[in-house]
């Protein structure tokens, strides 16, 4: 488990990858964001997307569940108050595998409560390519060791 | 029905729109598929936690505030999507019955620099529970098409 303590500006971690599929995409924009172009190649034609594309909160959605579910990389998270300068930088098509490059920019202990510290990370979410698709500076609630 | 442009929003303009309720179902289903955390999928766990009971994810906030933005607004507009999002906070939690809705504000417009044929709306979005209280507050940037100039050749 990774810690408070663990942390320091420059600390990397990677995450993923994660393949995205059509159904996916389609079924998450049904529930969550149904614009024509994030529920069939026809319905985004005529836009920029070209082809059916993921909604960008799909993107930040997988984006969470890599960075949460790698056993061998539990970061002993209490929660966020939100995030800065989030961009999606390119669509996600499907078939599009994506991976995650978490890095700290600053930490700083918690004023209020000594059992945690706040961390920023710089998130990165990158395709197949190489290319980052979308990227935010993530500020999140981190526990110290317990014993500490 | 004509569709909303880019041309059709003003500095200033309010929007109050939504009312969906979520509920404990939908919440942890939704931490099981992305953020299964404790405290959104284990309600033991999460009454142990600061939070005293289960609370939806952040990003299922997010996504229920695209679901009203999306029907409300942007499925009867001429969006093209959105570069990004300048700020997002989670002022509260979201919890199993709570019923959101979303107070849009339209903060400043300007035309694209490399698109001439989209403008973009810089928006703040407060996400708004039954109790009035602001439980997540964005400000973000949606692409919409300009409306085409009418009548070049003329006839009038």
């Amino acid at each position: 488990m990774i810690h408070f303590e663990d942390l320091r500006p420059d600390v990397e971690m990677w995450f993923g990858p994660l393949t995205v599929s059509a159904e996916d995409i389609v079924r998450f924009a049904r529930q969550y964001d149904p614009q024509p172009f994030h529920l069939s190649d026809e319905g985004a034609r005529d836009t920029i997307f070209g082809s059916l594309a993921a909604s960008g909160w799909h993107t930040a959605a997988l984006t969470m569940k890599m960075m949460i579910g790698d056993p061998n990389q539990r970061v002993a998270s209490l929660g966020s108050p939100g995030f800065d300068d989030l961009r999606w930088r390119r669509p996600v098509y499907p078939g599009d595998t994506l991976r995650v490059r978490l890095r700290c920019i600053d930490t700083k202990p918690s004023q209020s409560r000594p059992s945690m510290g706040i961390a920023r990370f710089q998130v990165e979410t990158l395709n197949q390519n190489d290319d980052v698709v979308m990227s935010f500076i993530s500020i999140a609630m981190i526990a110290r060791r317990p014993g500490n | 029905m004509e569709k909303l442009y880019w041309d059709d929003f003003e500095v200033g303009q309010v929007l109050n729109y939504g009312g969906m309720t979520i509920s404990r179902e939908q919440i942890v289903e939704f931490a099981r598929e992305f953020d299964p955390q404790p405290f959104h999928v284990d309600e033991a766990a999460a009454a142990a936690s600061p939070y005293g009971g289960l609370i939806a994810s952040g990003w299922q906030t997010a996504g229920l505030f695209m679901r009203m933005l999306a029907d409300n607004v942007l499925n009867k507009s001429t969006s093209m999507g959105s570069p990004g999002v300048e700020y997002l906070r989670w002022h509260k939690p979201v919890r199993p019955g709570d019923t959101l809705r979303v107070r849009h504000t339209v903060l400043e417009k300007r035309p694209s620099q490399n698109r001439p044929t989209l403008g973009l709306v810089k928006n703040r979005f407060e996400t708004l529970n039954q109790h009035d209280e602001v439980v997540m507050e964005m400000v973000s940037i949606g692409m919409f098409l300009r409306r085409p100039a009418a009548g070049k050749d003329g006839a009038a």
